[in-house]
């Protein structure tokens, strides 16, 4: 589904490489995780897939379904199946969750030659999809983020995932900073939207939400680079032993083992 | 900066309406003097009295210094080669729509406000004012029906002279400023409206300004007046051609608001802006005010600003019967060198009066957008309390954001609370909307949509549309 | 005065100009320039917008002399006055003249240099900053030009790079009883070199209950890193005109915090501003105003970003009783280019009595776009909530009021760094909240 081949990239205008090389094959159903110091570049790597106007690929490419999309906006990429939940979701005052999903919806059903949802269908459907977070249905007529707790925020990435049901979702540290109850409902519903023919990519510094929801591979990024890949084990193998085995490892050997 | 660029193009999109029609007008000769005002008056077979509010006014004007307070900057008009009266020839009778000139008609059917009541908005009622002469007034019988008289001013000065004689220059004195004494000297036409005691007017009404004729300055006259326990809603449109010298506009609007009675007025000003250099475009200093008097009255001001090149507006409230209510809500987009100086002002006189002022503006490009407002609570105002919110969004590097709130209170146990603040459309907004399948152009607009819908939301439902319309936001439906 | 109807009034029409050039070169020039706005500048108006409100009468309806000529009283043991924590490091003014036997500034390092601006003549900083910053002409300020064309003196503080003041430097300015109305012009030049650290009080105290102006300007030049706490305490005679125009001029990375406390004066007009003259600053322009009787308290301020990154914060609290009068007009600049600035501006205004006023125009004027600027400004009385709350604790209605008072003005006296100045203001206020009673219980 996603292949991502010698990855390079800087920030717009700046000379500083942040992602040196990424390599990465994603097919359906799996559920990948991607752990890493902070600074590593795995919260880069989520945007740079996204679309972000920060970042510019300087080598390399990323194909989704055999497409290559590095000249795609965010929105066309957005049309193609792909969703980002946000480290830091953004306040957008004025507008309500419910005016940006239906928007949202129906333009990516459009750009894909599906039937829109008028408002009394969307409601319904809207209604059905909050469960999956245990939220009231006021949370629809809130103004997206703003004077959200930390927490609503992350459910309401999740949420929105579930509404948007995109083919390939990065999840960029949706787990951090939420309490125990509200990780075991972000987990549950990322849990209900995987499988099938979705992927997931969890992208996370501790392995905390790993036990909640199982990863197929478990891919360890340092300075911009993936230097070890595995399976779940590898989780909790960093979870005992920190990042400092494979930094060093690293640094003694040049290169990614 | 992409998102900037496609945010001026959304705002900055074509005039739409720079047609200009060609019809005949009455000749007039240009400048001002007394012997113009008596001509003036004597075309419009006025009475007596009516010329002698006329002079009063030209006198005080004479004497008067043009204002210069504002923040901004243009080539003042040239007074003595304007033309202060222009008409169509083919004056209607204002009585059988098949009167009015086919050219005039047309152009309306133009700008999207067919005048044939079976295609109008369902439940407005237009008075169409084209070169500061009103060329028809729809639905005058159903709203005969109802008590209510609605007319052009003209026709309110010959058949209710007691009540124009009574409330005009009431609120807004003959000499109340420089260009309302030029206005009360040279008025030509406008709208009139008097909802009777105990009448809930049963239509929007509205009028639609055009200004055609490229040598005339426009001076309308609006006055309306709300009897004990009545309510009215009333719209005015703007539109002009595109010429490249600048026109100057200046009108004056009273309103009157009695014993529990209610009057919301709303603009959509959309006057032709001039071009990115500055050329051309309306010079638009209005005097607006409206008085509550009565008790338990309510005056609502709500205008969505887009056109003219400079901008000078003050719509207020004189809060003096008790428990009177004023409101303002406004949205100013400016764009390209347009300057906009608006706000409003609240003057408490009456116990427990309440205001609220609810202030948007949008700056792009070169344009200055300034928000001047004035609170006063006088000594009497026991009780008052107004609530204010300013606030300024920037698109762009080259526009400026200003707020000018004078705040007086001489009353303890009033209160005033006065917010505003200066932000710019954010980059990390666009991305998260983006991400989210909308395109850029979409997500800015939803965001200014967000920005603005707390006033646009006070609208008549019938204009939300074309409010929506004009700010070129296109997420029908959604907003409110 | 005259009658006839002139052109234009000029601050002279109110003054005995005596106005002898000074023999230190550095100041005579700027003397000159003085003398010549004084003649061209206008008195300014109630049709100048920025005095729209500001009723000048306590000037415009007297003749000032120059303080020699006024019959000035003795000034006595004013030892009361004197700061714990700057004994000896002290700058005395009386009538705007130097006092070398009340002043005292041996606690300070030898490298700090701390004097009389008249015996400045050569140094290369007073030559340098003096004058540098005002720009009066921009807005024809006929007061700052006053104290141009007047000062013959005045207080210099040059601090070096890396050198931090030990103890706060207390300038204190006297003003004694006196048989005629007489203006005295004090001047405060303050240099902060690189990273340097300062501690300033400057204080104006009128002894008795006479008519005098008191017409202050202060320049602080912070350069990078360098951080300075300024506290002005303004204690005037109930019957003196006090207008004042302090300004700060910022380099990269300084921190200046002003604090200015109005409880004097018949009308005190203050215009600080602070200029960012570079990247990445700090400041604060606060100010509490208690004013009572017939008092007029009105505060111009502009908080002038040129410059990106900065952060400012103005909290501007104002308690008006009897029948004084309070103006407030704070400007928030930000220049074309001056991005990410985060500028915050808070005007709060108790209105306690029938008679009082307030006018309040909390101003932003935005050329940038990526800003957060954002100012409130609320009048109003203290909350019957409050009160009642107060009132079933037991207290008297009266105390209930005064225990608010209080509370509202807290927050301003707690940026106090000097503790002494801390603990007067608090009793200042004490003072101010309790007019009836002998005693009260708070604190």
């Amino acid at each position: 589904m996603l292949e991502i081949k010698n990855l390079h990239a800087v920030v717009e205008g700046e000379d500083i490489e942040i992602l040196k090389g990424v390599d990465l094959t994603i097919n359906k159903g799996e559920i990948h995780a991607i752990m890493g110091p902070n600074g590593s570049g795995k919260s880069t790597l989520s945007k740079v897939v996204a679309g972000h106007p920060e970042y510019e690929v300087t080598k390399g490419e990323i194909l989704f379904e055999g497409e290559d999309i590095t000249e795609l906006d965010a929105d066309e990429r957005a049309h193609l199946g792909l969703f980002l939940a946000f480290q830091y979701p953004v306040e957008v005052p004025g507008i309500t969750n419910k005016t940006l999903l239906r928007e949202s919806y129906n333009t990516i059903a459009r750009s894909n030659g599906k039937e829109e949802l008028d408002p009394l269908e969307f409601e319904d459907y809207l209604k059905s999809k909050l469960e999956i977070i245990d939220m009231k249905d006021s949370f629809l007529e809130r103004s997206i983020n703003t004077g959200f707790s930390g927490g609503e925020k992350k459910k309401n990435e999740v949420f929105q995932m579930a509404v948007l049901n995109p083919k390939l979702a990065f999840m960029d540290e949706t787990d951090s900073g939420l309490d125990i109850d509200a990780l075991k409902i972000v987990a549950d519903g990322i849990n209900k939207i995987a499988g099938g023919e979705n992927a997931i990519v969890l992208v996370t510094h501790y392995q905390r939400l790993l036990n909640y929801v199982k990863p197929d591979y478990v891919h360890v990024m340092i300075d911009g680079k993936f230097v070890k890949s595995g399976d779940r084990k590898l989780a909790l193998e960093l979870e005992d032993q920190g990042y400092d085995w494979l930094e060093n490892k690293t640094m003694v050997n040049g290169e990614a083992q | 900066m992409s998102e900037t660029e496609a945010l001026e193009s959304m705002i900055g999109e074509e005039y739409k309406y720079g047609f200009s029609t060609d019809v005949e007008y009455e000749e007039f000769p240009k400048g001002l003097n007394e012997d113009i005002i008596r001509e003036l008056s004597a075309r419009k077979e006025e009475p007596e009295w009516m010329l002698e509010f006329r002079l009063k006014a030209y006198r005080g004007w004479k004497e008067m210094v043009e204002p210069d307070w504002f923040n901004a900057t243009y080539e003042k008009p040239k007074f003595d080669t304007l033309q202060y009266y222009s008409a169509p020839k083919n004056k209607p009778k204002l009585d059988s729509l098949d009167d009015v000139d086919p050219k005039i008609r047309e152009t309306y059917e133009k700008l999207g406000i067919p005048l044939e009541e079976q295609k109008a908005l369902a439940g407005v009622a237009v008075d169409a004012v084209f070169d500061s002469v009103s060329v028809f007034t729809s639905f005058k019988e159903k709203l005969a029906e109802a008590g209510v008289i609605f007319c052009s001013i003209s026709e309110a000065i010959q058949n209710h002279p007691e009540l124009v004689k009574k409330y005009m220059g009431s609120v807004v004195p003959a000499r109340d400023n420089f260009y309302a004494a030029l206005n009360s000297a040279v008025f030509s036409d406008g709208s009139f409206c008097y909802v009777p005691k105990d009448t809930i007017c049963p239509m929007e009404l509205s009028t639609y300004f055009r200004i055609n004729n490229m040598n005339s300055g426009q001076f309308e006259r609006t006055l309306i007046i709300a009897e004990d326990n009545s309510h009215v809603s009333y719209l005015e449109g703007c539109t002009a051609p595109m010429y490249d010298e600048h026109q100057l506009h200046a009108a004056v609007v009273e309103l009157v608001a009695l014993e529990n009675a209610e009057i919301k007025y709303s603009t959509i000003q959309n006057w032709y802006a001039g071009d990115e250099d500055g050329k051309g475009g309306i010079y638009n200093f209005v005097t607006k005010r409206g008085a509550c008097r009565g008790k338990n009255s309510k005056i609502s001001w709500t205008q969505l600003e887009t056109g003219s090149a400079v901008t000078l507006k003050y719509p207020s409230v004189i809060l003096q019967g008790d428990n009177s209510v004023g409101e303002f809500y406004s949205v100013a987009v400016t764009n390209m060198r347009q300057q906009a100086d608006t706000g409003t002002k609240m003057i408490h006189l009456g116990k427990n009066t309440k205001s609220t002022i609810i202030s948007k503006g949008i700056s792009a490009g070169n344009s200055d957008n300034s928000y001047r407002g004035e609170v006063k609570i006088s000594k009497k105002a026991d009780g008052a309390r107004n609530y204010s919110v300013c606030d300024s969004m920037l698109i762009g590097q080259t526009c400026g954001a200003h707020t000018f709130p004078y705040i007086s209170s001489e009353n303890p146990t009033a209160s005033v609370e006065h917010e505003a603040s200066t932000s710019r459309v954010g980059e990390e907004q666009i991305f998260y909307l983006m991400q989210r399948g909308i395109s850029e152009q979409d997500a800015i607009s939803m965001i200014v949509n967000g920005f603005v819908k707390e006033v646009l939301k006070e609208l008549p439902l019938e204009f939300a549309t074309e409010a929506n319309a004009l700010l070129n936001v296109k997420l029908e439906g959604s907003v409110g | 005065m005259s009658i006839a109807v002139k052109e234009k009034e000029t601050i002279l029409e109110f003054l005995e100009a005596k106005f002898d050039p000074s023999e230190v070169e550095v100041i005579s020039s700027i003397n000159e320039k003085g003398i010549r706005n004084v003649n061209d500048f206008a008195f300014p108006t109630k049709k100048d917008e920025e005095w729209r409100f500001t009723d000048l009468r306590s000037i415009s309806r007297n003749h000032f002399v120059p303080v020699d000529q006024a019959g000035a009283k003795d000034v006595g043991d004013i030892s009361q006055y004197y700061l714990p924590e700057a004994l000896n490091s002290r700058l005395v003014f009386v009538n705007g003249v130097f006092d070398a036997k009340r002043s005292d500034i041996s606690s300070l390092s030898d490298n700090i240099t701390i004097g009389r601006l008249s015996e400045q003549g050569d140094n290369e900083a007073v030559k340098e900053h003096l004058d540098a910053y005002t720009n009066y002409d921009e807005d024809k300020d006929a007061f700052a030009a006053l104290n141009d064309a007047h000062f013959r003196d005045g207080a210099f503080i040059h601090i070096p790079e890396e050198t931090k003041t030990e103890s706060p430097i207390h300038i204190l300015n006297i003003f004694t009883d006196a048989d005629k109305a007489f203006y005295a012009t004090p001047r405060v030049l303050f240099v902060g070199e690189k990273y340097s650290k300062a501690t300033i009080v400057e204080e104006h105290i009128g002894l008795a209950d006479n008519e005098y102006l008191n017409v202050p300007v202060s320049e602080y030049k912070l350069f990078e890193g360098a951080h300075v706490h300024h506290a002005r305490i303004q204690r005037d005679s109930k019957k003196a005109s006090h207008v004042s125009r302090p300004i700060a001029n910022l380099e990269q990375h300084a921190e200046y915090h002003s604090y200015t406390i109005c409880l004097g004066a018949k009308l005190f007009r203050n215009d600080p501003r602070v200029v960012q003259n570079a990247e990445e600053v700090d400041f604060t322009v606060d100010a509490l105003v208690l004013i009572d009787g017939e008092q007029i308290a009105d505060t111009h301020s502009i908080m002038d970003h040129r410059r990106a990154h900065a952060n400012s914060h103005q909290l501007h609290k104002v308690v008006v009783n009897d029948n004084a009068h309070s103006i407030f007009n704070g400007k928030i600049f930000v220049a074309r280019d001056a991005q990410k600035i985060d500028s915050f501006q808070e005007n709060r205004n108790l209105l306690l009595s029938v008679d009082g006023k307030v006018n309040t125009k909390p101003q932003l004027e935005i050329f940038a776009d990526d800003v957060l600027c954002s100012h409130g400004a609320t009048i109003g009385q203290l909350s019957d909530d409050e009160v009642f709350y107060l009132q079933s604790r037991g207290l008297t209605e009266q105390k209930s009021r005064e225990l608010l008072v209080y509370a509202f003005t807290l927050e301003s006296i707690e940026s106090m760094e000097v503790e002494s100045v801390h603990k007067l203001l608090l009793d200042e206020v004490i003072k101010y909240t309790n007019r009836d009673e002998e005693f009260v219980a708070v604190g």
